[in-house]
């Protein structure tokens, strides 16, 4: 077969890049074969560890016996603060998180002792014989108060564009308010887990169900009073992450690694949902002031915000969390005079910490919550002035923080969702359908999502791989990234299948491991498939330069005349397998394997000044959600769901399809069913699914159109022009609140303002309705 | 979970040999609450008689004007059952709506009537329909039942037997499930007895109670409407994670209305 008719074939290898292959695990994950830490067979001499928390939320404490535990039945060892050789710290990037509280504590659920037995039982039986007595200080709950003590776990940060005073004094119309959003608990599926294995010399390999292995390896090195290089972390996949397990599964791997360094023994450490939830951090809760000023068309002039998020206790990832917040509360929107004061509130709870959208989500919420209480105060459509406040495409493009937006594409996506959902006629509907219904209500709203992607720490930017190429034409490729059920594996796998041209079913996907690929970021930030995929296609590209230089040595033709295609190296005119070739290759001693590096381009930034260019590109969608309201309950319904959302180029159409659907409900969870409630001395009472309720299949609204924008190539050249889509969906919820808000109001005629808060729980919902009816 | 004897007696007498003499026993309907408060620990029994291998306390059978139920009858037989359903629909309605299946399959009106949970939904049934719980040593108006929070008129070594159900003339519940766990938020039992109206209410309160401005709104007026304008008082009612006593206390008209509507009211 000659060249010019194998490009004709049409045939692809299987995987290409852009195919909606299944995501390279389903079959395990649904016949349960797959498996995760707490499936690994069991060392022999095992350990298992349970934790003793502090029953409050702040105290000194007076005294610790562990006497009794100790006695306790197949219980071998016990520890507290004192008994750690190295830092007692798990924080992230301050060094103010303690492994084991070391003589204060600080949140009720702080763990404050270990203990390590024979069995799961016997050591969760032996925590509860500690006698811990405390002597109790003043808590802070929550941020308000904070804000008034100025307890702060970092300093509070500004932001100002413009003179937003002064346009705000000169403006037509003002509007000020506050409302408060709440924490989303990660809940994932798999619970926090570790297991440590003591190896020769005093070394540790730890299985570690984390998006970070090289941070636990950190961590963990520190803890024991070791070095990064006597740690091996290692894991192949978590059962869902969110965020939750960026930074928190190192405390949980310390207090393992910590008990089987102590013992000599292996150790595992698995909590159970409720000591998880006490336990590890959360979205952060924010409470949100703002003032605005606009004209008669809705045009802001000037805004400004105060942000006070709940923390917790540490500082963990809150300062970059918190940052975020403030890139992200004009999400499409030019705010030409702004002030931004973010206060990052120190208070005597669980250090919160990574979530999806990673406190862009909170700054959104803000600034959608701004803009749909100008359009009800002008009675105008909502939809009318958000799109009145767009970013321009080549005039107002320029954001708080001086990044030029050169990919603006939220008209496109707004007016493509707003036609395939009927949006203007179904805007009329509900109107209509309200004024004939006294007690269900109808709401809809359009809201608009603009993600920033990179981690706006410029130097996590940054990723490796490792790939292999065995004698019979497999490989295996290894790098940075962790799967975490979002499909990162399939992606990175399917762009080496696309390099080498070979079918991905050739290709290995292996565990992340910190002694195969050093110094990994975490899979956060969306950027997963962008750092790990171009890391992985760098390697590739390695390995095949050398191929191509072998085979045109050995079939003496310019290195330009052979092409990788279809499973198959051509050369010149002739066709030779893949597998073949690799074997030569092997057989005159070529190096066939070889790592490979990213780190995004163009990005630079300054945090001093909060300006400069942190993000490579934006990600964009657009949801229109319709509810209808219970007014005598304050229960409501999602009844339908329309999405446009911008993959860029999608490497795989249905992983990212699941993305934006999966992050879609997860969203509207945060916004409607999710309610972390303390009581006044600190206490979480929500901390199962008993009580704290997440969305589920039945809450998936029957109608939910969900589109991936067609061939919208990414500008920037990432990973086959395709875009990162982790986070960015999340924030299409927004348009369920607002269609709540927008159901709310009617009970007023659309009269007054709905003062709803979130999550809009039928209680929450109801009290906003009282306050329509109380006004009108 | 402490430690304990457990007991699977096979008659009635037996189990009352074993109560007796036995402070901290105690007896185990389908456990639905017990268990998990022994396993949390708050609650510390010597014995646990498990009265399921009783074949006498399960079953339902309908006599003349009444319906009586078994102790150990599940919430899942209440629910299925046709001679509830054609008789006290509303009782079959609350039945289905207990928990989820598992709790249906395992829990049994004994024990959540004996428990007098303040979430549960039976006692708004024993009360709202005017019931006759009986034990092992007597009849207890329902009236006289519900005590407290988690508390009731049965003695420590008295066994609850059997619910005696008069049918009622209409009846209707309606309930406010918490998202989560499916408790009753506020639940309302509204039945036209011979005996008048009654309004029973469970959720909202430290235990199942009346509401007698309710009562005698609809004796005079069986409608939703005869309820308008009328306000609970969110005083004695509970606030807690789940709901203050305001969200309660509006809650219960709403649901009251809802029953009195699905009575045909």
């Amino acid at each position: 077969m000659d060249d010019s008719a194998r490009q004709h074939s049409g045939e692809r290898i299987s995987g290409a890049v852009g195919t909606p292959i299944p995501h390279d695990s389903a079959h395990l994950h649904v016949s349960g074969a797959a498996l995760y830490t707490d499936d690994l067979p069991e060392p022999r001499g095992l350990l298992h560890a349970a934790v003793g928390l502090s029953p409050v939320a702040h105290a000194r404490i007076a005294a610790l016996d562990l006497g009794e535990v100790l006695q306790a039945p197949g219980v071998v060892d016990a520890m507290t603060a004192d008994d750690i050789p190295g830092k007692n710290n798990c924080g992230p990037v301050v060094a103010d998180d303690p492994v084991l509280a070391p003589g204060v504590v600080e949140y009720a659920g702080q763990a404050v002792f270990a203990v390590a037995a024979e069995s799961v039982e016997a050591a969760r039986k032996a925590v509860h014989l500690a006698k811990v007595s405390y002597e109790e200080l003043k808590p802070i709950i929550d941020p308000v108060e904070a804000v008034a003590a100025s307890s702060f776990v970092l300093p509070s940060e500004v932001i100002e564009r413009g003179d937003s005073r002064k346009a705000i004094d000169a403006a037509a119309h003002r509007l000020q308010g506050r409302v408060s959003l709440g924490g989303q608990d990660q809940f994932y599926l798999e619970g926090q887990i570790a297991m440590a294995l003591p190896r020769e010399d005093g070394d540790l390999f730890v299985y570690s169900s984390t998006q970070h292995p090289g941070e636990v390896q950190h961590l963990v090195a520190e803890a024991i009073g070791r070095s990064s290089k006597d740690v091996v972390v290692e894991c192949r996949r978590m059962g869902g992450a969110f965020g939750g397990k960026e930074s928190q599964p190192a405390l949980i791997a310390c207090i393992a690694s910590l008990l089987a360094h102590k013992t000599g023994r292996p150790c595992k450490l698995r909590l159970d949902r409720d000591v998880d939830m006490l336990m590890t951090g959360k979205r952060h809760d924010f409470v949100i002031d703002y003032e605005v000023g606009f004209d008669d068309d809705g045009l802001i002039s000037g805004i400004r915000f105060e942000f006070a998020a709940r923390c917790g206790m540490s500082a963990d990832l809150s300062g970059a969390i918190n940052d975020r917040t403030m890139f992200h509360c004009d999400n499409a929107y030019f705010l030409e005079n702004i002030s931004i004061v973010s206060h990052r509130c120190k208070t005597n709870t669980v250090s919160n910490t990574a979530f999806r959208g990673f406190g862009g989500p909170q700054g959104m919420f803000a600034i959608e919550h701004v803009i749909d209480d100008i359009a009800r105060y002008l009675s105008r459509n909502p939809l009318d002035v958000r799109k009145r406040n767009f970013y321009g495409k080549t005039t107002r493009n320029v954001t708080q923080y001086q990044q030029t937006i050169e990919d603006n594409i939220i008209e496109d996506v707004v007016t493509q969702v707003e036609s395939s959902s009927d949006y203007a006629a179904r805007y009329a509907a509900v109107r209509a359908f309200n004024a004939d219904s006294a007690l269900l209500k109808k709401g809809i709203a359009l809201t608009p999502v603009k993600f920033g992607i990179s981690f706006t720490a410029t130097h996590l930017n940054q990723a490796g791989a490792l790939l292999h190429v065995y004698t019979d034409g497999t490989v295996h490729i290894n790098h940075g990234g962790t799967e975490m059920g979002q499909g990162l594996f399939t992606k990175v796998a399917q762009v080496v299948a696309e390099e080498l041209q070979i079918d991905i079913d050739r290709i290995k996907i292996t565990a992340s491991d910190t002694s195969k690929v050093p110094n990994a970021s975490a899979t956060a930030a969306s950027a997963g498939a962008d750092l790990n995929g171009k890391a992985a296609q760098a390697a590739a590209q390695t390995v095949k330069r050398r191929l191509i230089q072998f085979a045109a040595e050995h079939f003496n033709v310019e290195p330009s005349a052979v092409r990788f295609e279809n499973n198959e190296v051509l050369v010149g005119g002739q066709a030779i397998g893949f597998a073949e070739l690799v074997h030569l290759a092997w057989f005159a001693r070529t190096s066939l394997s070889a790592t490979g590096f990213y780190k995004t381009p163009k990005i630079n930034y300054d945090r001093s000044t909060f300006s400069g260019r942190p993000f490579y590109y934006y990600a964009y969608g657009a949801a229109v959600s319709e509810v209808i309201v219970d007014t005598l309950t304050g229960e409501h319904r999602l009844l339908r769901v329309d999405i446009v959302h911008d993959c860029g180029k999608s490497l795989n159409p249905a992983i990212d399809l699941g993305q934006i659907e999966g992050g879609f409900i997860q969203g509207a969870g945060w916004l409607t069913t999710e309610e972390l409630w303390w009581n006044e001395k600190g206490e979480l009472k929500t901390h199962a699914p008993s009580t704290y309720k997440i969305p589920v299949c039945s809450d998936v609204p029957e109608e939910f159109h969900v589109t991936i924008l067609e061939s919208q190539a990414n500008r920037e050249e990432t990973i086959h022009r395709s875009k990162a889509v982790g986070e960015p969906p999340l924030m299409l919820s927004l348009s369920v609140f607002h269609a709540l808000r927008d159901a709310v109001a009617s009970v007023s005629n659309y009269q007054v303002l709905p003062g709803l808060n979130a999550p809009a729980t039928p209680e929450s919902v109801l009290r906003a309705i009282d306050g329509q009816r109380a006004a009108g | 979970m402490y430690e304990f004897n457990y007991h699977r007696p096979a008659s009635l007498d037996e189990a009352k040999r074993i109560l007796s003499g036995n402070d901290e026993a105690k007896l185990l309907g389908g456990g639905m609450t017990l268990l998990p408060t022994m396993k949390m620990r708050l609650a510390q029994p010597s014995d646990l008689v498990d009265l399921s291998a009783i074949a006498s306390l399960s079953g339902i059978e309908v006599a003349g004007d009444s319906i009586t139920i078994g102790a150990m009858t599940t919430h899942a037989q209440v629910a299925a059952s046709a001679e509830v359903s054609s008789r006290i629909a509303a009782l079959s309605v609350l039945a289905s709506g207990i928990g989820d299946a598992q709790v249906r399959n395992r829990g049994t009106i004994g024990g959540s009537v004996a428990n007098s949970d303040p979430a549960a939904d039976y006692p708004a049934a024993v009360l709202g329909l005017n019931a006759t719980v009986i034990t092992d040593e007597r009849e207890i108006a329902a009236d006289d039942f519900f005590t407290g929070m988690f508390e009731t008129a049965l003695g420590p070594q008295e066994i609850l037997t059997a619910i005696r159900f008069p049918l009622p003339k209409r009846a209707g519940y309606a309930k406010f499930p918490n998202p989560a766990s499916r408790y009753a938020v506020a639940g309302v039992m509204v039945a036209e007895t011979g005996n008048g109206v009654r309004v029973a209410v469970t959720g909202a309160g430290a235990n199942a109670y009346r509401v007698s401005e309710m009562e005698s709104a609809l004796s005079a007026n069986f409608s939703a409407s005869a309820l308008d304008g009328l306000a609970v008082d969110a005083s004695e009612l509970n606030g807690d994670l789940h709901a203050s006593p305001e969200y309660r206390a509006h809650l219960v008209v709403v649901m009251a209305k809802r029953a009195v509507a699905a009575a045909g009211g």
